[in-house]
């Protein structure tokens, strides 16, 4: 799948596209790990250990059992420790820990980025952190970098593994969401704790968050300084914004006889596949069909690289996403019928309206609205993801061709409302089978979010809720009475704690 | 193509059949008089390389003599035959013999021997009716490809309505029994009281479910007969509807039904069906032919409770079917002429064809049907959707046939195109594809560049058309290419 995106979407699996290509590795010297108690580090980090409940999006008002995840944070400027977003995703309780003493204390997330996987902590009682050294970030990194992966020894003692960096391109993100830039390290680790956030140290500067070790190939991928950078230049701008996006889709013009057919007359650059609905690249307005030819004087290879001076090729996204913060424009050249012009690409976040599916990672509790027994839900990648690691292929088809496919429904579709399961009582009797089907219409009123739901009810279709279903069976009918009448019983019945839940996701 | 898990029975009379009224023939009367071995020569065409012969096999099956000096067998032990042999008891002359009339849908055929003087010794046997459950039936057959006939003894288990494996798309009535029934067996008579009462054709492979042999029963036998009388198969006709049950309090009063368990809800019409444009979804069905419907969508017929849809199945193209529906509250009779087989056979299997195709640029483009689909393994997700949603979502109306980028035969004017191998082809140079013999039309069109959209690609892939024919004889040699298209149906 030669699919690049920008956009929101990710088409595979997170860890796929590093697996791939993998150049080769110069060796480390043979004393891989080293204590380096006298090392300043040491006292720039603390153990961070998070107990997590997600929700469960297939019984939306329920949480699964609470886990727990250790991790090593890096304290930085404003009494703050910066960790993974993966280390405190859905977090019931946060703890800090100093190293090499029993010292615990509670912490408050407080902010939280699934997109770039990083997230601010504060301890409740802030002398916890007093005699730390907050870091700074590094500068400079490039392939062939010699960085240090920092872990804990028992006795509180910084045990350093030396790491090359091989590797600096764009790559898909955790939970799917977004493709920023990424270093990827060859090193040879001990990899203790499981640990879900290990700091990674260009001397005394901190040049990344470890996100993925991969004990086989010995390979490690680092959320890269310029991550961090721009993520704590957003948090301490209000409001919060994130990153910005090019809201477009391209593909790689390799091949001869398509850059012939788009008479690009040796010029290079990328095939503009799609843009997205009220996104950037709408908004600079590309079209489908334009072949980019430079971003802010770049010139863009056929696969949409272009010679960073300090990272070398990679990806133009990284000029949009991470180079530069949201606000402002991106002088972009594009071909267009044999003629080049130039567009200016603002640089703003995806607006959350505009997405159908969600494809985030949330720890917010899920939306639904029970209605007799039929539960209704909102589509989104959470919910598919109950599927399992295999979702793409074992949850239910049409949901997951909706997900998958949302660039391509109308602008207007909004969100994607669905009947999840039938909880058997009175009012749903001979509708047992009707799970993951998606709502049209409710008593004539058209059906864009669960707020939609919530304001179709109150006017029935005489005594009836008359419910259109987009396929099979069509329509089906509740007793708008008897709902109303056994909303206690069904509550109670299935130990519900509420009948609906329509809070706003955070922006 | 896919034979495996269809097996044969063969019934022996009856030993001990104190109740028969006229004498029935005896066993042997049956081996020797009636029974006959086929024997096949089977070449299934090759969907990977559609160019190639395909591969030789060998199979034995069963069939008996009816009257009008027919042999009856199942459609599966002729399809793709390339030379078909019959042998009768105490004959050592192979007789070859055609198929006359073949019914994939049913798997039933007709075989005709060269020679009319194979009846010569030959007794037709007759057909009955639907046996009792319990009681007790013969097989008659040549299992495991045995040369001397077998006969083993079940009973009825059960009477159910069951997907014909043959075709893979089509539901019958069936009858369980529980005689061994082996390949080999298929196509033998199963006989109760000295008469045919189903014809051995499939059953379950031992690690699936043990002592179940299923046959086809006598109705849809004489549909079959029926159905040829003027000569030629006309296929199953179909209503091409679905239909949800009404159980729902609510959903009986909101469409002004009585809480009387009567009447079933349309789901969805199929474009093309017979009922397109006679039958609106959310119509209630409340009688079919003068029979009501019940709210599960059962009628009762002879007795017994059977599906609305068997009422259907037991009619002739060119018969009609009478419907009371509701609509909008009010009653409506509306008559159906059943003129139409179901419109779609994506899903069934096809015998007796040569795979279409059409090799472009050493790209191979092929039509998706359940052929195909079970001789590669496709992986693109939008492929598989569209192909298993075609009904459901209507795809048809667009796209009577999905033409898909099947294979690639690597040369240098096709380097980049293997992230489209599995696509659905979209358009080519702006004209929608229909169909297979659409991309044909369009490759033959002169153009400086062939720009083909996939549906759901990142990109067009484009040909230079002198690109293509530099690469022709090139492609043909390399890979033995003997022919370049077949769009014959």
């Amino acid at each position: 799948m030669t699919r690049h995106l920008l956009a929101a979407l990710v088409a595979f699996p997170a860890a796929a596209l590093f697996a791939q290509d993998a150049p080769p590795v110069e060796p480390v010297p043979a004393s891989a790990e080293t204590i380096a108690e006298s090392l300043p580090v040491a006292d720039s980090v603390v153990r961070v250990n998070s107990t997590n409940q997600p929700w469960q999006h297939s019984r939306p008002w329920t949480k699964r059992p609470p886990y727990s995840r250790r991790g090593i944070g890096v304290v930085i400027e404003g009494g703050r420790v910066l960790v993974t977003a993966e280390l405190v995703a859905n977090h019931s309780y946060v703890e800090l820990e100093r190293a090499g003493s029993s010292e615990k204390v509670a912490a408050d997330v407080v902010h939280i980025d699934y997109a770039s996987n990083l997230a601010l902590l504060v301890p409740q009682d802030p002398k916890f952190l007093d005699g730390t050294r907050p870091v700074s970030l590094a500068e400079g990194v490039h392939v062939g970098s010699r960085l240090n992966v920092i872990q804990l020894e028992n006795t509180g003692a910084a045990a350093l593994t030396p790491a090359v960096v091989t590797t600096v391109t764009v790559a898909p993100y955790p939970g799917d969401e977004a493709v920023l830039l990424s270093y990827r390290l060859s090193v040879p680790m001990q990899y203790r704790d499981n640990s879900f956030t290990l700091p990674v140290f260009l001397g005394d500067r901190l040049a990344g968050l470890l996100m993925r070790y991969d004990t086989r190939s010995q390979s490690a991928d680092l959320v890269p300084d310029a991550v961090i950078r721009n993520f704590l230049a957003r948090v301490a701008k209000e409001p919060y914004q994130g990153f910005a996006r090019a809201g477009l889709m391209f593909a790689p013009t390799r091949d001869p006889q398509f850059r012939r057919y788009l008479g690009m007359n040796g010029k290079s650059g990328v095939y503009v596949v799609s843009v997205t609905h009220g996104g950037a690249a709408e908004k600079a307005g590309l079209k489908k069909g334009d072949v980019i030819l430079q971003v802010e004087n770049f010139d863009i290879d056929e696969d949409g690289y272009y010679n960073d001076p300090v990272l070398g090729k990679i990806p133009f996204s990284h000029l949009v996403s991470t180079a530069n913060l949201p606000g402002g424009s991106l002088k972009m050249r594009v071909l267009r019928e044999g003629n080049e012009i130039d567009l200016a690409l603002p640089l703003e976040p995806r607006d959350p309206a505009t997405v159908i599916s969600s494809p985030s990672i949330t720890d917010e509790p899920p939306r639904y609205y029970i209605l007799g027994g039929l539960v209704l839900q909102e589509l989104s990648r959470s919910y598919l993801r109950e599927w399992g690691g295999d979702w793409r292929s074992s949850a239910p088809p049409r949901l997951v061709y909706l997900d998958e496919f949302q660039d391509e429904l109308p602008a207007d579709r909004g969100r994607i409302v669905f009947i999840s399961q039938v909880l058997p009582a009175d009012t749903t009797v001979g509708y047992d089978g009707l799970a993951t089907i998606v709502v049209e219409k409710i008593n004539g009123r058209e059906i864009k979010s669960l707020e939609d739901v919530a304001e179709a009810v109150k006017s029935p279709d005489g005594r009836f809720h008359k419910i259109e279903l987009e396929s099979d069976p069509g329509v089906i009918f509740l007793d708008a009475k008897q709902v109303e009448e056994t909303a206690d019983d069904l509550q109670r019945a299935y130990g519900l704690p509420a009948l609906s839940n329509l809070d706003k996701a955070a922006p | 193509m896919t034979h495996s898990g269809i097996l044969c029975a063969i019934v022996a009379s009856v030993v001990f059949c104190t109740q028969a009224v006229a004498a029935p023939p005896a066993t042997q009367d049956i081996l020797r008089r009636s029974l006959v071995r086929i024997e096949t020569v089977s070449q299934d065409p090759d969907y990977n390389v559609p160019w190639n012969t395909g591969s030789i096999g060998r199979g034995v099956g069963a069939g008996f003599v009816i009257k009008g000096n027919r042999i009856m067998t199942n459609a599966h032990v002729v399809s793709n035959a390339r030379m078909i042999w019959i042998t009768r008891y105490g004959d050592p002359n192979r007789y070859p013999a055609t198929v006359k009339h073949v019914a994939h849908d049913c798997d039933l055929a007709i075989l005709e021997p060269a020679d009319p003087k194979f009846f010569d010794r030959m007794t037709p046997l007759e057909i009955g009716g639907i046996p009792e459950i319990e009681s007790t039936v013969m097989a008659y057959g040549y299992p495991i490809g045995g040369d001397r006939p077998s006969v083993t003894r079940g009973i009825v288990s059960r009477i159910d309505f069951q997907e014909y494996s043959h075709s893979g798309a089509d539901m019958h009535l069936v009858i369980q029994i529980d005689a061994a029934i082996n390949p080999g067996n298929s196509g033998g008579p199963v006989m109760q009281d000295g008469k045919v009462v189903g014809v051995a054709f499939q059953g379950y492979s031992g690690d699936v479910a043990q002592n179940t042999g299923y046959m086809i029963p006598t109705p849809v036998i004489e549909r079959f007969l029926a159905d040829i009388e003027d000569g030629k198969y006309d296929h199953y006709v179909d209503l091409a509807l679905s239909y949800f049950p009404l159980y729902n309090k609510a959903a009986r009063a909101a469409l002004g039904l009585e809480d009387d368990g009567i009447g079933v809800m349309v789901g969805d019409v199929f474009g093309r069906g017979a009922s397109d444009g006679i039958v609106q979804r959310g119509d209630v069905i409340v009688a079919i032919d003068g029979h009501p419907v019940a709210s599960d969508g059962s009628v009762e017929l002879d007795d017994s409770y059977v599906e609305m849809a068997e009422l259907v199945e037991r009619k002739l193209k060119g018969d009609s079917v009478d419907l009371d529906v509701i609509r909008d509250g009010k009653p409506l009779k509306l008559t159906i002429p059943l003129s139409e087989p179901f419109p779609f056979n994506l899903y069934a299997f096809s015998y007796d064809v040569q795979p279409r195709f059409v090799l472009f640029g050493g790209l191979l483009f092929q039509p998706l049907d359940q052929n195909f689909r079970s001789s590669t393994r496709i992986f693109n997700f939008r492929t598989n959707y569209y192909f298993d949603h075609f009904i459901a979502d209507a795809v048809y109306k667009e796209r009577p046939e999905l033409v898909i980028l099947s294979n690639i035969l690597s040369d240098p004017v096709n380097t980049y195109a293997t992230e489209f191998r599995q696509a659905i082809v979209d358009t080519i140079n702006g004209e929608k594809m229909r169909n297979l013999n659409d991309v044909a039309a369009a490759f033959e069109k002169p153009a400086e560049y062939y720009v083909i959209e996939f549906l759901g690609a990142s990109r067009p892939l484009v040909l230079e058309a002198g690109a293509v024919a530099a690469a022709r004889d090139r492609i043909r040699t390399r890979y033995g290419v003997t022919k370049e298209s077949n769009l014959e149906q």
